[in-house]
């Protein structure tokens, strides 16, 4: 990688999960989750990644991170291929990435005290001794804006908005620069989740951290991201900045996506053009051939069936996987 | 002036836990009016859902118990009448939908058997008519193929279908009354879009009256024409609906619509986020619920609780503060 800015590319990447049938557990077929993406984050900068349950967003992330080994393509971090390396090397590397949950109440160990699920990462990879770890827990509560003195408790003895900063500090604590957030706010009530939002941007802003922030509430990742990326069954549709992509949006997924997302204000919302998509979202293990999303597509022609449409740089930044694209340029 | 449905007064439920009394609806009053739709909007543990489930006569006795209160309906209090009295109620005249459409129906009956189950039971039909109005029924909610369909299990249906089979069902018996617990929370944001559209054109075909429980102001401002705000089991905030969003007037609900983002936004919007976490409602609240989280809370907030008062027509207020003064009423 030539460009200084790229914190992490991704290229070509494929998650596949078999499926096995039979006493022999033969495999018979695979969920292609992660169907072939690729897209660079920027340093200090927030990629948003968008899209439906079962798109493959959460396991895109968790294939960044090496949480699923990808079934192939590269993960370039800071120009080191993740996939490439693995034990020792990839604990190290494992320091500067870390993940914050979608479940605060799931992602917390309930038998550990908040002082050690966030001094946990110090002392597995030991930067820090059981005093050191201490005193930076301490610190790190304070950063998440919880009273210091909560390390002795537990889990339970918290709202959802307080674990979620739990959870913030934990990932906090080994000084990363690149952070996957899994859907962080979608367990969240709508005023705890800008709590959170905010938090997470101050953080951002702190510690030039970077963000690849999964969610699928629309609105959110129109607040957080500065690129937003549209994935459909398996596969990317749309990359752009966000203002391109909410104002352009060139792929007919992404506009009847933005199309479909109620806004809290009822004359704009009675102003308003719907694309209703008709139908569901086809099974990621047998998904359509060419183009993914032809079966709903309102503009689909025969080439669409047949190949299947390039993710192609349609102007300077705008990615966009459609043939037609064009006609909305 | 359109016909009164549906009059509840002075509403309190509470439920007894193993960790004391939980106030969860503390004197709740509300009307609705015929072919009317009401939205009512609050975060989880405002008493919504409980409000709703308390008139239907669906709150499981014990724990729950309905303290005080009446809900007029054609005349006859709900509230006072027997089991069985009620039943022929819920699902004839006034029909349910529920959040979570995998577990409202039934895995081991067919969908025609459900569907025709409440035509038999309130209409008297026999099996033969039933089974044509199954498919009539399902065919109006946009299910292809409806009569080949009665014959199949809910899994056999995706989340969104099965959505419109549960609407199919609320709606068998021609009910005057529609009660709608966020039915589109669990699905995806296209599938939510087919859902509101498919409420909306079945409400200028029917005329039934809804009231539409959610936590989703976007949701609420495309479809209600009336919005009640609830906060620590009261209603705190009342308005047609263009009045709400336009002239929010309730530190709470300005709280709210300040958190939201908007996927329509034009450039970087800040988030307003209410801090704190909502009230545990342990012992029934004798000040103002909002007043811990409240920046213009005044020393009377934290003696007296405010009622609804109008401060404008069709708009109702529980507040003592005016917050376009910051001075008390």
């Amino acid at each position: 990688m030539t460009d200084n800015n790229v914190l992490l590319s991704v290229d070509d990447l494929f998650k596949h999960f078999p499926i096995m049938r039979g006493v022999l557990q033969r495999q018979v077929g695979a969920v292609r989750a992660v169907d072939g993406i690729s897209f660079d984050i920027h340093r200090g900068e927030t990629l948003g990644l968008v899209g439906e349950s079962g798109c493959g967003k959460s396991t895109t992330g968790r294939a960044v991170l090496q949480l699923h080994r990808p079934t192939s393509g590269s993960v370039r971090f800071e120009g080191t291929d993740l996939t490439q390396i693995k034990g020792e090397e990839l604990r190290l590397m494992r320091r500067k990435m870390q993940m914050i949950f979608q479940d605060p109440y799931a992602s917390l160990n309930p038998r550990m005290t908040v002082g050690e699920i966030i001094g946990e990462p110090l002392l597995v990879h030991k930067v820090a001794t059981k005093a050191e770890a201490d005193e930076r827990v301490k610190q790190l509560l304070e950063l998440v804006k919880l009273n210091p003195s909560f390390s002795t408790r537990y889990p339970h003895e918290f709202s959802g908005g307080q674990r979620q900063r739990i959870g913030i500090a934990r990932a906090l604590a080994l000084q990363p620069s690149f952070i996957v957030c899994d859907e962080p706010i979608s367990a969240l009530d709508v005023s705890i989740q800008a709590q959170v939002v905010n938090l997470l941007e101050e953080l951002q802003n702190k510690f030039n951290l970077t963000y690849l922030f999964i969610a699928h509430d629309l609105s959110m990742v129109r607040h957080i991201s500065d690129r937003v990326a549209v994935m459909y069954l398996g596969v990317m549709v749309e990359l752009a900045t966000r203002d391109e992509l909410y104002s352009h949006p060139l792929h007919p997924y992404s506009q009847a996506l933005l199309s479909a997302v109620p806004i809290p204000d009822p004359v704009a919302e009675a102003a308003r053009q719907r694309t209703i998509l008709t139908g569901d979202v086809p099974s990621p293990a047998n998904p359509p051939s060419g183009c993914r999303f032809r079966t709903r597509c309102p503009i689909a022609e025969a080439i669409c069936a047949e190949s299947r449409p390039e993710f192609r740089e349609i102007r300077p930044g705008h990615f966009v996987a459609c043939f037609f694209a064009d006609r909305y340029l | 002036m359109p016909d009164l449905l549906l009059d509840v007064q002075g509403l309190e439920t509470t439920f007894k836990t193993p960790d004391g009394v939980v106030h969860a609806v503390n004197g709740v009053s509300f009307s609705l009016q015929e072919g009317e739709t009401l939205g009512v909007v609050g975060e989880s543990g405002c008493g919504k859902s409980v409000t709703m489930l308390s008139v239907l006569g669906l709150i499981p006795s014990p724990p729950g118990k309905i303290v005080a209160g009446a809900a007029n309906f054609f005349g006859r209090d709900l509230l006072k009448m027997t089991p069985s009295e009620i039943r022929h109620i819920r699902g004839a005249q006034i029909g349910m939908v529920f959040q979570d459409p995998m577990t409202s129906l039934n895995p081991v009956l067919t969908i025609g058997r459900q569907l025709e189950e409440p035509l038999t039971l309130h209409l008297g039909m026999t099996k033969h008519q039933a089974a044509a109005r199954a498919a009539e029924l399902l065919s109006m909610v946009g299910i292809p193929n409806a009569a080949d369909r009665l014959s199949d299990y809910p899994h056999q249906f995706s989340g969104g279908m099965r959505q419109r089979v549960m609407i199919a069902m609320a709606l068998a018996c021609s009910p005057q009354v529609l009660i709608a617990d966020e039915p589109t929370t669990a699905l995806d944001v296209t599938i939510q879009a087919q859902i509101t559209d498919l409420v909306k054109r079945l409400r200028s075909e029917l005329g039934m009256a809804i009231i539409w429980i959610t936590h989703d102001l976007g949701v609420v401002a495309g479809l209600a024409q009336r919005v009640i705000v609830m906060y620590g089991g009261f209603i705190i905030e009342e308005a047609l609906v263009s009045e709400l969003y336009a002239k929010p007037s309730h530190p709470y609900t300005i709280g709210l619509l300040g958190s939201l983002p908007r996927v329509d936004a034009s450039g970087k919007e800040s988030l307003t986020s209410i801090e704190g976490a909502p009230p545990l409602l342990y012992e029934k609240p004798t000040h103002c619920p909002f007043t811990p989280r409240c920046k213009w809370a005044i020393d009377r907030c934290w003696n007296e609780n405010p009622l609804l008062e109008t401060v404008a027509p069709d708009h109702r207020v529980a507040c003592w503060v005016d917050v376009k003064t910051g001075r008390a009423r």
